[in-house]
């Protein structure tokens, strides 16, 4: 150590905390950069378009927001959707994305940058993950000592696909701001927790109500921080620290929340929210405790205070129960129910079983998303009880509480990333930082060393050494950087193959390798939005209800926001009956199109006969006589569309849709369905009261215009026999006057 | 319009009457039997039960309890078939509303089951009534679907549909008091071994190393996909239709419960290599010790997360990454 090399004066002393200072500044950019770009594939191959289903529904909300202000738009009643009931979508929504972006916009304007809404919309999701890295830098940076672990945990959640998967660009959804609003709420609890600093527990509770205002994945936030105080009140910890940042948090948070209309009063009356109630009432109980305890001399007094904290807490608990029995406060929420009861939501909400991605993950998925951070996981976890301090605990309760939603649920992988990120940092950094040192430790000096510390894992028990043998060294720093480079290839190999495609432009490769645009959906919404009269009513399956709100702008009888459950149970009873008890629906509803998905030409799967089954599940839920699932399957149980079809299935309005002249494609008798890979029946299914409107290019979109009653007073089935020169049946002798047909 | 209906509702309550005075001792016979859940019937009391003249209804559960006969559902169900029997016989039922619950079981009833010619059990069978204030034009029996969950509660609101809109019993599950007496018990029991032991008990649950070995266990099972194995029920393994056995279920969204233990097994390896990399090397005091226990998990490590890479490439066959071994 005689020599000084000229590198020691910008990195020994105080020039050289400055200079990693700036270093570390430089990285966190690069990182925040890294997130940014490996979101953008969408943009730069396709457009700058909104992607999915729910993105659409946001960008129509911001662009109304966007004109009309934010009075109108927190009053707003829309009555393009749900015809004809209309939705209060100021009272029904999270308004914290549309803000946010209508914020963005106004600044940008302001600043004389000329930009469109909709890059706004489109790059927002990007944008906040960047912030997200520094939030993660922020959170792991609380957690150890080591100067690396943070930025490795900012680079993981940089490309991490478990978030990139809700966060490319285009994919405007509440996610896309309120995981950035997840990490940096950790970090003010965890900051608040080790200062005890109201200003930190009330800057918590600030962010908490943003995330409030953002995404209903709030409830986890709520119900992790007191969890994680009852954690530490249960392990003996209790602190005038937790006391202070607990109740700061509860009582502004909670009052914050509230001012969000569709929460309202559900934090003091619905389940979900009781345990942060029930533990701010059991840290005052035990900070009350904690106070007359330093007045009592004797032992049995101690011991009949802490039967007399027990017994109050006990009478509280049961007081809750008995509440929440007797319908005061609201029992458990479906959604939230359904993560303990895995059976609840497939019995009674079929609604939520139905959608993908709440159904439960596969073990690839995790490992697709998550690559080798999943394995660095659980030893990040260990490490975490090493020292196990407060923040410490907070990190296994968040670990073994997301990794379990997370196996429920495939979406709620999305919570789970960021502690991974955090767990998988703090394992590697330790890795790297005992195997990436040039020093050599010397033996002797160690040898006197005892253990500093007994209380701690038995695998730590003994003094650090540290690593002797250059050769390890290398093996290990090796091996690691392998694995990080594999885990950048992986991410990008995901983000490109996997989570880069809108969904409503669909990219296929033709056999010379060219890329191969599908713009079925696009194709279909303008023409309704060119040929169709501005308050046309559209009738389709509620997924695709916010896109023909978004892209078509015509009215739609359900949406994905699917808050009526008897609504879209009318429209799978209309899909899944025959036309003559569909068509009185029809006009029960003013409906003037119907648009079906059909991927039979192109092979298509995720078309409306794959999800037939669930209409007619969520129809039978509401009119079981009417309509069954038994007589869509076959005698043997089989779902099929060729010859063998049930008769219900064949005369089901949406089966008569799908296949309508479809077999005109092809010679006679050889049409095939390329999703079902089934043959269909030679003759086309013939319609009454519906006429064919537009068909797209690959066929994905048909729309079908609703007949108008016969101006001959003739029912639809004669009036169509009637035009193809059919000689006329004599119809049996009518019993009583005529009617038409409601219900 | 009105006369036609009155005229055609008090013929048919004559007919009724006729047919009642055979079918009458139908009924009382097998109510009397049936004073507490369905009737156990054989072929000839079913024949009997459900002939043409009757002016009650008869819901009869066809099944297959015997052992031999592998019907799980059957015996599954039965319980809850004897609950809604109980709670109608025991409950406030309309008068004229009659209702006879009965059970074949496939080994008295073998002809019945050949002449429906059923091919799978459990099946339940409501015979509406010919005659009587209820009477349907359409006699043959209505079949309800065993689909969803197996409970008494599902059947029974199936079963209101049918029967007239009135004021019908509700189901009423007893009260297991034998239970509740247990758990009280097994409650207390446990909070005095508690106190008692707690000397003993105490440090194991402050045990640092217990936590954190259930912590680890709970994630890998959770992150291995074994909430999937629970919620969809899959098989442990398979054939592969070869006579030999597949280990690993075809497709991304799909496993099998072998599967995931050797997934959930693979990431303990490396997770545990990984922790003895980070806090056991360094604190080892011998040099040429440490250097082999460092080449040892690290070759550990890079074999081990080879084979993990290599059976994602099964699920996951447009997959371009591997590592060398495997």
């Amino acid at each position: 150590m005689a020599q000084s090399s000229p590198l020691d004066i910008v990195l020994k002393g105080s020039s050289g905390q400055s200079t990693r200072g700036l270093l570390r500044i430089i990285i966190l950019l690069t990182i925040a950069a890294a997130a940014v770009a490996s979101r953008l594939f969408s943009v730069i191959r396709f457009e700058s378009i909104i992607h999915e289903f729910d993105p659409w529904f946001n960008f129509r909300a911001t662009k109304y927001l966007v004109q009309n202000g934010f009075y109108s738009f927190w009053d707003w009643f829309d009555d393009r959707t749900w015809h004809p009931l209309g939705r209060v979508t100021g009272g029904t929504l999270y308004p914290g994305l549309m803000v946010t972006s209508g914020v963005i916009y106004h600044i940008l304007r302001f600043l004389t940058i000329p930009v469109d809404i909709r890059n706004v919309c489109v790059l927002l999701a990007p944008g906040f993950s960047g912030l997200t890295a520094l939030a993660m830098y922020l959170l792991t940076c609380e957690m150890s000592t080591s100067p690396s672990a943070g930025l490795l945990a900012a680079a993981f959640m940089g490309i991490a696909p478990g978030y990139i998967s809700r966060s490319v660009a285009g994919s405007y959804d509440n996610e896309a701001i309120a995981i950035f609003l997840l990490v940096f709420t950790f970090f003010l609890w965890i900051k608040a927790v080790k200062n005890g600093s109201i200003m930190w527990g009330a800057l918590t509770a600030l962010f908490y109500g943003y995330m409030v205002s953002a995404w209903g994945g709030y409830v986890f936030i709520t119900n992790l921080i007191p969890l994680h105080v009852f954690v530490l009140l249960c392990m003996g910890r209790y602190s005038s620290r937790v006391y202070i940042s607990y109740t700061t948090w509860y009582a502004l948070g909670t009052l914050g929340s509230m001012q969000i209309p569709f929460v309202g009063f559900l934090p003091i009356r619905n389940s979900d929210h009781m345990s942060a109630l029930g533990v701010f009432g059991l840290i005052q109980l035990v900070a009350f405790a904690e106070f007359v305890r330093g007045f009592l001399p004797g032992k049995q007094f101690q011991k009949l205070l802490t039967a007399m904290v027990l017994l109050t807490f006990g009478l509280g608990f049961g007081g809750l129960v008995l509440l929440s029995v007797s319908g005061i406060i609201a029992p458990w929420s479906g959604r939230f129910y359904s993560l303990w009861d895995t059976g609840y939501a497939k019995i009674h909400i079929p609604i939520i079983a139905s959608v993908s991605e709440h159904q439960p993950t596969a073990w690839p998925a995790f490992f697709f998303d998550l690559n080798f951070l999943i394995w660095l996981f659980p030893a990040g976890v260990f490490m975490c009880f090493q020292k196990l301090k407060d923040e410490h605990v907070f990190v296994i309760i968040y670990a073994v509480l997301a990794s379990y939603f997370a196996g429920v649920m495939v979406r709620l992988m999305l919570t789970l990333t960021p502690i991974v990120c955090v767990a998988a940092a703090l394992a590697l950094s330790s890795i790297l930082d005992s195997f990436l040192t040039m020093g050599r430790p010397d033996p002797e000096a160690l040898a006197n060393a005892g253990a500093e510390d007994s209380k701690t894992l038995r695998s730590t028990s003994k003094p650090v050494v540290g690593i002797y043998s250059f050769f390890s060294k290398l093996t290990v720093s090796a091996s690691v950087t392998v694995y990080l480079l594999l885990f950048v290839s992986h991410c990008t190999w995901v983000t490109s193959n996997a989570y880069s495609s809108p969904s409503v432009v669909l990219a296929s490769r033709l056999p010379d390798g060219s890329q191969h645009i599908i713009d079925d959906y696009r194709e279909a919404y303008y023409w309704l939005r060119q040929n169709t009269p501005d308050n046309a009513k559209i009738m389709s399956w509620w997924d695709y209800g916010y896109q023909i709100g978004g892209m078509a702008d015509r009215p739609t009888l359900v949406d994905n926001n699917t808050w009526n459950n008897t609504h879209i149970a009318t429209v799978g009873k209309a899909m899944s009956s025959r036309e003559e008890v569909s068509y009185p629906i029809l006009r029960q509803h003013d409906v003037d199109y119907v648009l079906v998905v059909f991927g039979g030409l192109l092979g298509y799967s995720g078309d409306d006969l794959n999800k037939f089954l669930w209409m007619v599940r969520i129809a039978e839920g509401i009119w079981p006589d009417e309509v069954k699932e038994r007589d869509f399957f076959t005698s043997r149980g089989e779902y099929r569309v060729d010859d063998e079809a049930t008769p219900t299935m064949r005369n089901s309005l949406m089966y008569k849709m799908s296949y309508y002249n479809y077999q005109s494609l092809f010679p006679a008798g050889q049409a095939v369905d390329r999703v079902r890979g089934s043959r269909v029946p030679a003759e086309s299914p013939q319609l009454n009261t519906l006429e064919e409107a537009f068909t797209s290019e690959n066929w994905i979109i048909r729309i079908f215009k609703v007949k108008d009653l016969d101006n001959f007073g003739r029912d639809h089935s004669n009036a169509v026999s009637f035009d193809k020169g059919l000689k006329r049946k004599r119809a049996a002798k009518k019993k009583g006057p005529r009617v038409l047909r409601t219900e | 319009m009105k006369f036609w209906s009155t005229l055609l509702l008090s013929l048919s309550a004559v007919s009724g009457v006729l047919a009642a005075s055979s079918a009458k001792g139908t009924y009382q016979k097998y109510q009397s039997l049936s004073r507490s859940g369905p009737v156990s019937l054989d072929s000839a009391a079913f024949e009997e039960l459900t002939k043409a003249p009757r002016d009650y209804y008869a819901a009869v559960i066809l099944t297959a309890m015997d052992v031999r006969y592998g019907c799980d559902m059957c015996r599954q169900f039965d319980p809850e078939w004897n609950l809604i029997g109980k709670s109608w016989n025991k409950g406030e039922k309309p008068d004229d509303l009659k209702v006879i619950f009965g059970t074949l079981d496939f080994d008295k009833g073998k002809t019945v089951f050949q002449k429906l010619m059923l091919q799978s059990a459990p099946i339940m069978l409501l015979f509406p009534p010919t005659a009587g204030p209820y009477a349907k034009v359409k006699a043959d029996p209505v079949r309800y679907d065993f689909t969803g969950p197996m409970s008494a509660d599902q059947m029974y609101t199936w079963l209101k549909r049918h029967l007239p809109e009135r004021q019908l019993p509700a189901l009423n599950r007893p009260v297991n008091y034998m239970r509740i007496v247990s758990t009280v018990t097994v409650l207390m029991g446990a909070i005095t071994l508690f106190t008692v032991l707690s000397p003993w008990i105490l440090p194991l649950i402050q045990n640092r190393n217990l936590w954190a070995a259930i912590s680890l266990i709970a994630i890998l099972l959770f992150t291995s996909g074994q909430m999937f194995n629970h919620i969809r029920k899959v098989p442990y393994v398979t054939g592969d239709g070869k006579g030999g056995v597949s280990y690993f279920a075809s497709g991304f969204q799909n496993q099998f419960g072998l599967e995931t233990q050797v997934v959930a097994a693979t990431y303990a390896v490396l997770s545990f290599v990984t922790i003895a990399l980070a806090l056991k090397v360094p604190r080892m005091q011998d040099v040429n010790g440490q250097q082999l226990a460092v080449f040892i998990w690290a070759g550990v490590l890079f074999g081990t997360y080879s084979f993990l890479i290599s059976v994602f490439k099964i699920k996951n066959g447009g997959y371009p990454f591997w590592l060398p071994p495997f």
